[in-house]
């Protein structure tokens, strides 16, 4: 089942009166409830801007040629206001993005409260929500710590807790591995991996890193905001923490020894 | 406990925006006690001068002499019921300038009003005086017995002379506070006494007076029988309760002008100092708020977290506004009290309305940056450096 449909996607930025970028030139792609895909392609490609529009940030662009569809959970979602497509992204969306994504002056336990808040979990409710989602992803002891005082590795786990703090449908990345070194992006996609092989839980990732896309079920590649490949990626095992597919090892976040984090 | 962080993070600005707020809270406080002081003292004057119709000398505004036979022709004039003959004399006889309301020293016949004055005097201790009071006995106002540490049943020397107090009043925060009330027989030589020798030559102690209060039958209009008054005694000059209001209250018209000025150049400064802070914050934090947008966060909510942030700079600077105030009225009441000049009046009413006009002029002022804080789109925020 897609949980995911778009079709006929198109957006052009205006950068000044004269100059507009085509960044997507009508794309369609469909994406199955469960799966894990990574967008690929060079920058100017057009995978950020599918992946605003696939994450409702953005709407697609209306005017001249056949009218955009997007489809999420079966719902017709181009018609919504603002304040609904926000509502689907606090209870049904997660994301993760490049980098200083943390909200500075709360703690990690905080800023993975606030997006349950934003989902309408209140107060003590969502502070042990917040609790379980980051001792899920290894850091239970660093819940009263400021984002200053995280390691860039740690600081992503904590946006992870917070992507998945509400049990979303789908998590979205936008090159979430970009500022990490590669044992710590190995470390932040396995804890991806994991709770998509454990909860189902379609993960959608940007990224211009071949290994990340590796890692994935699926790789759509992007190029002058068109969709020029669409390949299944074989993995090794189903099993977590078993040998790695083709190039990249994917240790299980259990695996992951605290003190090397 | 949060929104505390986040002003924290900016301390000196937000410090600075405070203390705009506190200054202008605090003029605001200084000034409305005033303000309360001076409308409270008008309108206890306007009581005290309500149907009521004082008769002077019209020659040299109420300081020359008048006779006794004065407030007799007075009390046969139609509409009369009540002819009260005074004589009102300073404390002091060589006043030097003050702002305060001088110490008087008033004459009268208890009871000569007929019961007609509806001002109501309390004891604070002692009783009042009565008709058959004579000599030197005295009934003070409670700032009188208060400076001069006067009690029931002890002694005061006034002009020279030594009274018994056999009464004292209870705070009206108008001119009774200030008088010496004693019989109208041990007024009129004292009286006799300051007129110049020229003057008084002519003149016997018993006849004299210097006003005359009379209470107009019920019904009766008040400038009506003000005009017969001064067509029936010549050179005299009438007071009314009216015309107290319209003296009086140009004076109040100028100190409300006063505070309405002071809360306007405090709702203008303060409000674009907090408008500033708050911009400035809003664009530092543009990142920050492009995720909170990205994860869910509504702009509803975001509006909500600023303008709560600023409502609480205005909250802040409101209550060391107050305090502030607070301290000032307390220290400039305590040392003019000895003086007798009590010049502000704090009410809570006041403390409220300063504090509670802060925070709302803080959270209007935040209005503005959280407005655009909340149409940012959340993609180009996340892209903000």
């Amino acid at each position: 089942m897609s949980l995911l449909e778009g079709t006929n996607l198109r957006k052009t930025y205006r950068m000044s009166r004269r100059t507009s970028v085509e960044a997507l030139r009508g794309v369609d792609v469909s994406i199955a409830a469960g799966e894990m895909v990574a967008i690929m392609g060079p920058s100017g490609s057009g995978k950020s801007t599918l992946m605003h529009l696939l994450g409702l940030l953005h709407a697609p662009d209306r005017n001249d040629g056949p009218a955009p569809g997007l489809r999420f959970d079966g719902v017709d979602v181009t018609t919504l206001s603002d304040r609904e497509r926000t509502r689907i992204r606090a209870r049904s969306m997660g994301f993760v993005f490049q980098s200083f994504n943390l909200v500075p002056t709360l703690t990690a336990e905080e800023n993975v409260a606030l997006a349950a808040a934003y989902a309408g979990t209140s107060g003590s409710l969502a502070r042990k929500a917040a609790r379980e989602a980051l001792d899920s992803v290894g850091l239970a002891e660093r819940a009263g710590h400021r984002p200053m005082e995280l390691s860039g590795g740690e600081q992503q786990r904590v946006a992870i807790a917070r992507a998945l703090v509400n049990d979303p449908t789908i998590v979205l990345g936008d090159e979430p591995t970009g500022n990490l070194d590669s044992a710590r992006a190995g470390e932040v996609l396995g804890l991806l991996r994991k709770f998509n092989r454990e909860r189902g839980q379609t993960v959608l990732l940007v990224t211009h890193d071949a290994e990340v896309g590796d890692t994935c079920d699926r790789i759509i590649r992007m190029r002058d905001g068109m969709i020029v490949g669409d390949e299944r990626v074989a993995q090794a095992a189903e099993t977590v923490g078993a040998a790695a597919p083709r190039r990249i090892a994917v240790p299980s976040a259990a695996a992951i020894p605290v003190a090397a984090i | 406990m949060r929104l505390l962080r986040e002003l924290s993070r900016r301390k000196l600005r937000t410090t600075l925006t405070i203390v705009g707020i506190t200054i202008g809270i605090w003029a605001l406080v200084v000034f409305s006690s005033m303000a309360n002081q001076i409308n409270g003292l008008v309108s206890m004057g306007t009581e005290f001068y309500a149907d009521k119709i004082t008769v002077t000398d019209g020659v040299a505004f109420g300081t020359s002499p008048m006779r006794l036979t004065d407030a007799d022709a007075i009390a046969l004039v139609d509409g009369v019921a009540a002819a009260d003959p005074r004589v009102e004399l300073l404390w002091e006889t060589d006043l030097a300038v003050s702002f305060s309301v001088p110490d008087i020293i008033l004459g009268s016949i208890p009871g000569a009003d007929a019961g007609h004055d509806s001002f109501e005097m309390e004891l604070a201790t002692g009783r009042m005086l009565t008709a058959e009071d004579a000599g030197n006995v005295v009934v003070l106002g409670s700032s009188l017995a208060q400076k001069h540490g006067a009690v029931s049943g002890g002694s005061i020397e006034i002009r020279g002379e030594t009274f018994e107090v056999v009464g004292t009043l209870q705070p009206t925060l108008t001119a009774p506070d200030t008088t010496a009330y004693i019989p109208l027989a041990s007024a009129q030589p004292i009286y006799l006494a300051d007129l110049p020798p020229l003057v008084a030559e002519s003149l016997v102690a018993n006849e004299l007076i210097n006003q005359v209060v009379a209470y107009p039958e019920a019904g009766a209009d008040i400038e009506t029988v003000a005009a017969a008054i001064e067509a029936t005694v010549e050179n005299s000059a009438t007071m009314t309760g009216a015309e107290f209001e319209e003296t009086v209250g140009a004076t109040t018209m100028i100190f409300n002008a006063i505070i309405i000025g002071v809360a306007a150049i405090s709702l203008i400064v303060g409000g674009l100092s907090v408008i500033n802070t708050m911009a400035m914050s809003v664009a530092e934090r543009t990142r920050e708020i492009g995720i909170k947008r990205a994860i869910g966060g509504s702009r509803g909510r975001i509006i909500r977290e600023l303008v709560a942030e600023a409502g609480v700079i205005g909250l802040i600077g409101g209550l060391f506004g107050l305090g502030l105030g607070t301290i000032v009225v307390v220290l400039a009441n305590e040392a003019g009290r000895a003086g007798g000049t009590v010049l502000f009046d704090l009410t809570p009413l006041t403390a409220a309305f300063a504090v509670g006009f802060s925070t709302i002029l803080g959270m209007l002022a935040g209005i503005i940056p959280a407005w655009s804080a909340a149409r940012l789109d959340p993609v180009s925020a996340l892209r903000y450096e």
